[in-house]
């Protein structure tokens, strides 16, 4: 019984109607989890970099942004993107965007402080040798503080890219087809197995991230 | 004053208000029940994980592990679908049907509805595994010298826990333990998926009623932001009363 569920339903768990056109599934999350993290990585970088050199009105502002985000849940900014995107825009989004934009933005104010961080435990004396070498500020920041500092960081960006994966399984809640929707859609037509098929689920994000988190190990290890 | 047009027609009727405030009640019920349980459970996790005894070690690791690394909403649902699928058919009749715990004063106590306890369930047990790991790195900070100049003094293993470790402990984890009380706040809004009525559940019924999407969420964020505040007040509150900082 269990087999037989797997095989009449295998496919559409792991790539939705994908002969149709229709990507979904476990290779949905995926591509909304590389796109988001893709985007919220570079939206960090800036955003932290901003927050070290930038005036302190930019600050005050970045700021008060990052601790609004960090202060309410994925999904309300999920609903945000997901009802008021097309309105402000007066165009038609799919969701799969909205959703992407709403995880970009939230990880990447999340990682823009790991990147402060980052860049604030490199000490002073080695900003102030740099200058003493004749180099500018942003010279300094990208030949000495920063190759370090982004060493030392990988492993909050790993964890957040792990949050990523995860919270991508709200794409659910606004009916973007991914590997939550799609099981819950199995659930509800099979009705008799929802254990094994929820549990399945949880094996597959379970493997996704430990493999996120060994490769990150593995990457914190290596010699620079 | 009306609104621009583009936000629809009109502000929120006074009653849907009181539907979002309902639903920030209920959010802040469920996520300090959740925080309650999944503190003691966080305690005890982190126990077993620090204990010598293999057989406690390894079955709260690999507890830990599996909880962080699968999505909370995943776990929601298979708390809901799942372990409900497999409670006998009396058990669920019953716990679907409005059960009261008469109080003293008159008042009574109602049983939750499943959706509920599966909610509270499935978040304690995943924000322990947090929690846990935040008491872990606090009991690391203590260095071990301070353990073994206490069993100098000739202090017993709790007494060194008592007063030595568990003091200096508390003031690391202070901010953590706050950021993770503030992300269950958070996370209580993914109980929405499975029909538990508070805040982001109700902003989405005012908004499918109303088709003010604008004005139903800008509430609704502006509910939970005084939540997380109100929270991070108290606590820092707390830790500027602590004598000896």
């Amino acid at each position: 019984m269990m087999l037989s569920l797997l095989h009449d339903n295998l496919d559409y768990l792991l790539w939705g109607n994908l002969t149709r056109g229709q990507p979904g599934g476990l290779l949905l999350t995926l591509g909304i989890s590389l796109a988001a993290g893709v985007l919220a990585t570079l939206g960090g970088l800036v955003g932290g970099i901003a927050l070290c050199m930038g005036g302190p009105r930019l600050c005050r502002v970045l700021n008060t942004l990052v601790q609004i985000l960090r202060a309410i849940p994925v999904l309300m900014l999920i609903f945000w993107c997901y009802f008021l995107l097309p309105i402000l825009f007066g165009i038609d989004i799919p969701g799969v965007l909205t959703v992407i934009a709403a995880l970009a933005v939230i990880n990447a104010a999340y990682l823009s402080q790991s990147v402060k961080a980052g860049i604030d435990a490199i000490g002073d004396g080695q900003w102030r040798a740099a200058q003493a070498l004749g180099m500018t500020r942003w010279q300094a920041l990208r030949y000495i503080i920063l190759p370090p500092a982004l060493r030392a960081m990988l492993p909050s960006f790993v964890n957040q890219w792990i949050t990523l994966l995860k919270d991508s399984s709200l794409a659910y809640v606004v009916g973007v087809a991914e590997f939550t929707f799609v099981a819950t859609q199995i659930n509800n037509r099979e009705q008799v197995y929802p254990l094994q098929i929820f549990g399945l689920l949880a094996i597959g994000y379970l493997l996704l991230c430990s493999t996120l988190e060994w490769l990150g190990r593995r990457a914190g290890r290596m010699p620079a | 004053m009306t609104p621009p047009s583009w936000l629809g027609q009109g502000w929120l009727a006074p009653h849907y208000l009181g539907w979002l405030l309902q639903g920030a009640a209920m959010t802040a019920a469920l996520a300090l029940c959740v925080c309650l349980s999944a503190t003691v459970l966080g305690v005890l996790l982190t126990a077993a994980q620090d204990s010598k005894q293999r057989w406690l070690q390894w079955p709260a690791r690999l507890f830990c592990s599996l909880h962080r690394n699968t999505p909370l909403l995943v776990q929601v649902l298979l708390w809901y679908f799942g372990v409900g699928g497999l409670l006998p058919d009396q058990a669920m009749q019953w716990l679907n049907s409005p059960h009261q715990l008469p109080l003293p004063l008159g008042l009574n106590l109602s049983w939750p509805s499943f959706e509920w306890l599966a909610a509270w369930i499935a978040l304690s047990w995943y924000s322990a595994c947090f929690i846990s790991g935040e008491l872990a790195a606090g009991l690391r900070t203590v260095g071990s010298g301070q353990r073994l100049a206490g069993r100098a003094l000739g202090m017993s293993e709790w007494q060194i826990f008592r007063f030595i470790v568990l003091p200096q402990a508390l003031r690391h984890i202070r901010q953590p333990l706050l950021g993770q009380y503030t992300a269950i706040i958070k996370n209580t809004s993914l109980t929405m998926a499975i029909g538990v009525a508070e805040l982001s559940y109700t902003s989405r019924q005012v908004e499918s009623e109303t088709l003010l999407a604008f004005q139903a969420f800008a509430v609704a964020t502006l509910l939970y932001l005084l939540l997380v505040i109100a929270t991070q007040l108290a606590g820092s509150r707390r830790s500027a009363e602590e004598p000896g900082r």
